[in-house]
């Protein structure tokens, strides 16, 4: 057997060893004077270790200071946080959905209003309903975010005012009071959008089909509208069959029976994008005052489109004096009050030819298309915000994509939605 | 008597010992045991109850000296610095006092793991606890306690052969 190492004797001593193991060790010692003498050291070590540890035990109080207990936050402080902080995001929700319905709702105002002053006849039917929409949304708090750089940015560029329908603003909208230009840009076709986008940025995008910027067509359904309020000229060299924002047609295919043939083509091109057949509702998460769609337009690449639901303070708290008032009054004033302030018109051809029926049509017909968009890009993230002509809900739809790809998104996304309420309506 | 209680009274003693050791503050050792049986209130079941209960003292030293290690050395080094100025009157108190801050000095110039091996297997843990308790493989308890027992009398007996010295040198 070979000598034992030092852990082994320990191991002996402190009885930790089997029974073999120990009759084996015990049996080596008595034979091996090397390990006797290994074993003895050991017995010194532990009989040392053991005094020396006992005289710790003199130790003295209080050295370290005992560190006070940690104060834990009183449930009660949790409770009200949590309340704050509900009632805060509620009503951020909804000043923000009023906010941005008012200013959509001015901006559809202040067009069909201009339909008014040229055309008695059809400028009446489309300037009530959203007049109407206007007062409902005005009535919340309109307060807007100010974006100076892109205003800026537009109101520099050298092509804004040649490239599309301008009109002067004779009293600033809470749309183009917010954003200097109050901006609606066409969604449906090629040439609406590159002609905007030559027009800002001044760069064309290669390879793609264009009309040349100083030359924009612009649909019927979607179009651009700048608003420049310095001046009160109407400017603008597109025809007037082109349209404006507040005088278009109901639906996409009703608008699709109004633009040129070579914008239809564009449209049929644009109907091979990659885009279609690949779009798929791939969630729909749960939001509180709006409903979140999440579309999946290639492997791994999605956008949302939120769409806001008409939650306003008006609709869900009565007052006594708004019970007392009549709804109907109130709404009839208001519309004839944004009719008196309109002072410039554009009325397109097609306005005028829209059938009596239709612009006799209720709040919210789907003859009172023509929803305004706005674009704002941050963090990479291009939003598209218009206000959906059936609904009257503000749409949001966001990716992390160009303006362009996320607009030929949009028309899909509409047109999905276009069938939905018609297979909805007729089963 | 509950769960709690028969704990307590079977292993505070020795849990406090240990921790005095350890940490040379009977109040601080006083306070991580009273932490220590508070955790095993709620513990469903226990296995090895005395292994758990010097684990679980192990780690709460352990924790609250990384917290504020910086701070616990100071006040280490100031209440050493205390020790050593301390002059008491009667002779024996002085040796004893001596012999607890060499003792002190000694033990904590092991290696964390062999400290606590040696303080665990003091309180009576047996080989296979102290290798619960500190995550040791059992066989390499032994090895470990005879390392630990060498260099703590080893640095006990250096430190009071300087001592001697220094008392020669002043008694010079």
């Amino acid at each position: 057997m070979q000598h034992l190492d030092e852990g082994m004797i320990h191991s002996w001593l402190d009885g930790a060893l089997s029974a073999d193991e120990a009759a084996r060790v015990e049996a080596h010692v008595k034979e091996c004077p090397q390990c006797a003498a290994a074993v003895a050291e050991a017995r010194g070590f532990i009989a040392g270790a053991s005094r020396i540890l006992t005289a710790l035990d003199n130790a003295p109080r209080g050295v370290i200071p005992v560190a006070a207990p940690k104060k834990r936050f009183d449930p009660l402080v949790w409770r009200v946080a949590a309340t704050v902080l509900v009632v805060a995001t509620a009503s951020l929700m909804l000043l923000r959905d009023g906010g941005e319905k008012a200013q959509n709702a001015t901006a559809n105002t202040d067009s069909s209003g201009s339909a008014i002053g040229s055309s008695a006849v059809t400028g009446i039917a489309p300037a009530a309903p959203n007049a109407d929409e206007a007062i409902k949304e005005t009535a919340g708090p309109t307060s807007t975010t100010a974006r100076p750089s892109r205003a800026a940015a537009e109101s520099k560029s050298p092509t804004t005012k040649q490239d599309n329908v301008s009109v002067r603003a004779s009293r600033p909208s809470v749309g183009s009071t917010e954003k200097g230009i109050a901006r609606g840009v066409a969604a449906d076709t090629v040439t609406g959008i590159q002609a905007l986008a030559g027009a800002v940025s001044g760069v064309a995008h290669p390879g793609e089909k264009t009309s040349p910027a100083s030359q924009p067509k612009i649909t019927a359904r979607e179009n651009e509208a700048i608003v420049d309020q310095k001046s009160g000229v109407t400017t603008g060299n597109a025809p007037p069959s082109s349209g404006y924002a507040g005088a278009v047609a109901a639906t996409p295919l009703a608008a699709a029976s109004q633009v040129p043939p070579s914008t239809l083509k564009l449209r049929g091109v644009m109907s091979l994008d990659a885009t279609r057949d690949q779009l798929k509702v791939v969630g729909t998460p749960r939001t509180f005052g709006a409903k979140v769609t999440l579309y999946e337009v290639a492997p791994g690449d999605t956008v949302t489109l939120r769409e806001d639901l008409s939650l306003s303070l008006s609709a869900v708290v009565v007052t006594g004096a708004q019970a007392a008032q009549p709804r109907q009054s109130v709404e009839k004033s208001a519309a004839t009050e944004r009719a008196k302030r309109a002072d410039t018109a554009v009325v397109s051809a097609a306005d005028s030819q829209r059938p009596v029926e239709a612009l006799r049509s209720p709040v919210r017909a789907p003859s009172v298309a023509a929803p305004i968009s706005r674009v704002e890009v941050a963090d990479g993230v291009t939003t598209i915000i218009w206000m959906d002509a059936t609904t009257g809900n503000t749409l949001r739809l966001s990716g992390r994509m160009p303006e362009g790809r996320l607009r030929q998104i949009k028309i899909r996304i509409e047109q999905e939605r276009t069938a939905a309420a018609a297979a909805k309506q007729n089963p | 008597m509950t769960d709690v209680e028969r704990l307590f009274r079977t292993y505070n003693a020795a849990l406090v010992r240990y921790l005095t050791r350890r940490l040379g503050d009977r109040d601080w050792a006083e306070e991580v045991a009273q932490e220590t049986f508070v955790r095993a209130l709620r513990q469903t079941s226990i296995q090895n109850e005395r292994a758990w209960l010097f684990a679980v003292a192990t780690n709460l030293v352990r924790d609250e000296a990384r917290k504020d290690m910086r701070r616990r050395k100071h006040l280490a080094l100031l209440a050493e610095e205390e020790r050593d100025a301390m002059v008491e009157p009667e002779e024996t108190t002085l040796e004893r006092a001596q012999e607890a801050a060499m003792a002190r000095k000694a033990i904590d110039a092991l290696v964390e793991k062999d400290r606590l091996a040696l303080l665990m297997r003091e309180e009576g843990l047996d080989y296979n606890e102290i290798a619960e308790a500190l995550e040791l493989s059992p066989g390499s308890v032994g090895t470990t306690l005879s390392r630990a027992r060498r260099r703590l009398v080893e640095s006990y007996e250096a430190l009071q052969k300087s001592q001697e010295e220094r008392e020669k040198n002043a008694a010079s």
